[in-house]
């Protein structure tokens, strides 16, 4: 618990959240308090300071779970996903504050792709609730959406467009008019390549446009599955600048990688998925 | 209060032509993808020419056997090309895990059914169009004064059979048996579409009875109205796993 509130970012299930916890601590508010806590404002860090004080506050448990739910980037609260007989995720809970970096590891098939596509909003949640930036995961999708930006592990790219051509669709699609496309590609290399078809790339190349368009789109959540994979060492090099520049710029990144001396350079937190089961252990 | 509805109404055009542009530019992106890939129009060109010449020799020279058999010909030809159409519409999209992205941009599912929707709908009408008269032509069926209405019924058919197809592939398309699946799962549904464009089309090209044809037509736009609602309103179930 104390090191989850140093850094703005704390999973477990309801088990792990108990162990040794204090009764006040195991309700939700004081949960929320210590999270606001981990925040990186100086007046969040102030309210877990105050907690005394905010037990007897007078705003009412909406508006404090309110605020609480704005001032958190992801917060979920007992996320289970079932596929027919197979429970992939169990009882997840995990709330993290905005402009923090956190780095899921676990083993294949333990279901880091299935969280991030449950916070993407593409899998719904068997059981639980889940909230971007206060909006809910199963209830707010339109809202959820304006918020995230997922560089998938397959690309995510049209093959029979240009690297243009895919950018400009995310631009219009995302409601950026002037979109600096350019400036995306040039970012990631890509600028020599810009106007062939994707489906000419390779494994690495499809991945710097999946970068291109995160950072295009710049949104405040970025959902990274497996970002290192298929990148040669200048790639590599290239998205630890990128997770080095989301550092500066506040931007919350939960990041699925099996690179964990590399990612785990830039990350808050190191979240281990388990049997189902989220834990931290790390850093 | 007045401004205060201006205003209001203002906002509501503004996401009205926010989400026609999101419809527009995911139709025009399916069109682009066809014309560069070609896959889909070489495929339904080369089935719908082979089941109309195949169907034509089938029936032999009896001219009114052939004559009377060219509308439903016609609408089992397009009807096939129609699936093909659909499922390759998502397939593509699948590959590279591009469906997923577009699922995630700020536009509402219902603005991804619609945009995916229209390319579909005007691939096979393209099709129907250009399937049409090869098909009077090849059947001896004549096109009386009427004719004017073909294209109509060709609009309301394959709306309605896009409507359909482009919902079900959706719903097939992660699955293993996807291409046994969709037409098992969306021809008994589609049924009410196909028999209103194969009579509309029989009273105009056989029969030339306009009246008659007009009765069908309005049941064809009925059934449009009536599927293009509830897949549009419940696309986003399907898309959700």
């Amino acid at each position: 618990m104390r090191a989850v509130a140093s850094v703005g970012v704390r999973a477990g299930v309801r088990a792990d959240l108990r162990a040794g916890a204090s009764e006040a601590a195991r309700s939700p508010h004081a949960l929320d308090r210590e999270t606001c806590g981990g925040a990186t404002s100086a007046s969040a860090t102030t309210a877990s300071a105050t907690s005394a004080s905010a037990t007897t506050a007078p705003a009412t448990d909406r508006q404090r779970r309110g605020a609480t739910d704005a001032a958190l980037a992801v917060r979920l609260d007992g996320i289970a996903k079932r596929f027919g007989r197979e429970l992939v995720l169990r009882d997840l809970r995990l709330e993290m504050a905005a402009g923090k970096i956190a780095v899921l590891k676990g083993s294949n098939g333990a279901g880091k792709t299935t969280l991030l596509r449950v916070l993407a909003t593409r899998l719904r949640p068997t059981r639980g609730r889940g909230w971007v930036f206060g909006y809910e995961l199963q209830r707010q999708g339109d809202e959820v959406r304006r918020r995230i930006g997922l560089v998938s592990a397959l690309g995510g790219n049209y093959p029979v467009l240009t690297a243009r051509e895919n950018l400009r669709l995310a631009a219009t699609l995302s409601g950026l008019e002037n979109a600096d496309l350019d400036g995306a590609l040039a970012g990631v290399g890509l600028t020599d390549v810009a106007d062939t078809l994707v489906r000419t790339y390779s494994s690495g190349m499809k991945k710097r446009l999946g970068l291109a368009r995160l950072l295009l789109l710049d949104p405040p959540l970025w959902l990274m599955d497996e970002p290192y994979a298929a990148l040669d060492e200048n790639g590599k090099a290239l998205l630890d600048d990128v997770l080095a520049a989301a550092r500066g710029r506040d931007r919350t990144v939960v990041m699925a990688s099996h690179e964990l001396e590399r990612s785990a350079r830039f990350a808050d937190a190191v979240l281990e998925l388990a049997g189902g089961s989220l834990r931290r252990s790390g850093p | 209060m007045s401004g205060l509805g201006a205003g209001l109404a203002a906002d509501v055009a503004a996401d009205v032509a926010a989400d026609v542009a999101a419809v527009v530019t995911i139709a025009r992106k399916d069109l682009l993808q066809e014309v560069r890939s070609r896959a889909v129009t070489v495929a339904t060109l080369f089935f719908s020419a082979v089941t109309l010449v195949m169907m034509a020799f089938a029936m032999g020279q009896d001219a009114e056997l052939l004559r009377r058999s060219a509308p439903g010909v016609l609408w089992v030809a397009l009807a096939f090309a129609g699936v093909i159409t659909a499922a390759q519409s998502y397939q593509s999209d699948l590959e590279e895990g591009a469906f997923d992205q577009l699922l995630l941009y700020p536009v509402p599912r219902a603005s991804v059914f619609l945009g995916k929707l229209l390319a579909n709908w005007l691939f096979l009408l393209a099709l129907g169009l250009l399937m049409t008269p090869v098909t009077l032509v090849l059947y001896g069926a004549p096109a009386g004064p009427s004719a004017w209405l073909l294209p109509v019924t060709l609009m309301l058919g394959t709306l309605g059979f896009a409507v359909v197809a482009t919902f079900y592939a959706a719903l097939t398309a992660n699955l293993q048996a996807r291409e046994a699946l969709l037409p098992v799962l969306m021809f008994p549904v589609v049924v009410p579409v196909l028999l209103g464009a194969v009579r509309s089309s029989e009273a105009l090209i056989g029969l030339q009875n306009t009246v008659l044809a007009g009765g069908w037509l309005q049941l064809l736009a009925a059934f449009d109205l009536v599927y293009f609602v509830a897949c549009t309103a419940v696309f986003h179930l399907v898309v959700e796993e």
